[in-house]
């Protein structure tokens, strides 16, 4: 069986202004999947994509090893996308809502619905229009899950959600991929949560694939750099390295492991040259700005 | 799905602790078993179930366990599950022993570069140790 729940291969979409690709994502069955990048990448794009919202110009989306627009429904059947567009308010109320969305899944799990009904805070008396912004995040979270998809898909689910809401959606989301089978692909601003949560990262940035791979790989490899150098040598342009900022002879950059760069420093007149762990967020600033220059 | 939960209370893990995420879930562990609250043979949670418990990402916790595994404290049995190891507490012992020498051997190296010479050194390491005397009998 293929273990990669979503294969990307050399997609492609043209926009008047913007191309999204050629993007290449792989993500592994199982895993929860953050995708990552600032905003206007092309993170929904790719999203709706996969959803057959938007047709690609070229190159191939697989899911569960279904070609995605070949085999939509099937797609559709054991796939769940929430996006924040999702409006419920037609149905009235909570009740309602379920109800409706029930009937067309034959996997739908009660339990399940009853169990995040109780830990949202959600009543099926409840009316749509009345709740908050972050229990309507809730409820379209809710009517994903019961499904049970073997991929729940999430654009930017936490946006707008309390600390202790974003813990309770990630704690349902660990759950959803306790059995080793199902996944979950995420895109989210919320860095410390995806580095705490993810097991796998892709960032894109002007529609192109920066980086992908496992989230803690992905972190150990970068390293915050200090040092001092008096001797006029300029590091701007130097592969492996980005250079945040400089105040006189001293210089902050970040420093990729995967590179010459420590020993090229070293030999080029840096001195007092320390390093320090990177957080996700340190590393999506740095690399955001890299590719601005 | 998973049979039985298993119930390991190993304390909050956290970004703002020091080391990464993985190795603070190393650490807790190489010390519940070091202080005999973890005993040989006892099953650990699965890996799955471990980040559901301690809210990390399943990577974190299959890392932590690989790094136990490597140091031979816990071993695996395909389809069994994780276990301590016998005489995991020793080779926790010694990795903590050893984890601890370097720390001092690096505190001595700074106390030394800032002018301290070996008899104050001594005096400041019997203060550090009073200190946490009275910090554990609060």
């Amino acid at each position: 069986m293929n273990t990669n729940a979503i294969e990307i291969r050399k997609l492609v979409k043209n926009y008047p202004a913007f191309t999204l690709g050629p993007v290449d994502l792989t993500v592994p069955r199982g895993a929860i999947y953050g995708l990552i990048g600032p905003n206007g990448a092309g993170k929904t794009t790719a999203l709706d994509m996969i959803f057959g919202m938007g047709r690609n110009d070229s190159g191939t989306i697989r899911v569960l090893g279904l070609d995605h627009r070949a085999d939509e429904v099937a797609v559709k059947q054991r796939a769940a996308y929430v996006s924040p567009d999702l409006n419920f308010q037609v149905w009235g109320k909570v009740g309602k809502a379920i109800r409706f969305v029930r009937g067309f899944y034959p996997g739908w799990d009660d339990a399940c619905c009853t169990t995040l009904m109780h830990a949202f805070h959600l009543d099926s008396g409840d009316k749509i229009t009345t709740l908050s912004f972050g229990a309507k995040t809730k409820l379209s979270l809710l009517l994903a899950l019961s499904r049970r998809p073997e991929i729940l898909i999430l654009d930017e689910p936490t946006t707008g959600l309390d600390a202790i809401s974003k813990q309770q959606v990630f704690a349902e989301l660990l759950k959803a991929v306790e059995d080793g089978e199902r996944t979950v692909l995420i895109s989210s601003h919320g860095l410390s949560d995806l580095e705490r949560f993810t097991d796998h990262i892709g960032m894109i940035k002007n529609g192109k694939v920066l980086l992908e791979g496992r989230t803690d790989e992905i972190v150990d490899r970068f390293r915050l750099a200090e040092f001092f150098s008096t001797n006029g040598t300029t590091f701007l342009n130097r592969a492996g390295l980005v250079i945040l900022r400089r105040t006189e002879n001293r210089w902050h950059a970040l420093l990729d492991q995967n590179s010459d760069a420590h020993s090229w420093l070293q030999s080029h007149g840096a001195t007092d040259l320390s390093l320090t762990r990177v957080t996700l967020e340190d590393l999506f600033v740095a690399l955001a700005k890299e590719e601005d220059k | 799905m998973s049979s039985e939960r298993k119930n390991l209370l190993i304390g909050p893990i956290s970004p703002a602790a020091d080391g990464a995420l993985y190795q603070q879930i190393v650490d807790r562990i190489k010390r519940e078993i070091a202080e005999d609250r973890l005993k040989p043979g006892t099953a650990l949670p699965s890996f799955r179930q471990f980040a559901e418990d301690l809210l990390v990402s399943v990577i974190t916790v299959k890392r932590a366990y690989e790094e136990l595994e490597r140091e031979g404290i816990i071993y695996r049995r395909q389809g069994l599950g994780t276990f301590v190891a016998e005489r995991g507490d020793d080779r926790s012992r010694e990795a903590k022993l050893a984890a601890a020498k370097e720390l001092l051997r690096n505190g001595f190296r700074e106390a030394a570069e800032a002018g301290l010479n070996p008899d104050e050194l001594a005096e400041l390491a019997r203060e550090i140790l009073e200190k946490k005397n009275e910090h554990q009998r609060h």
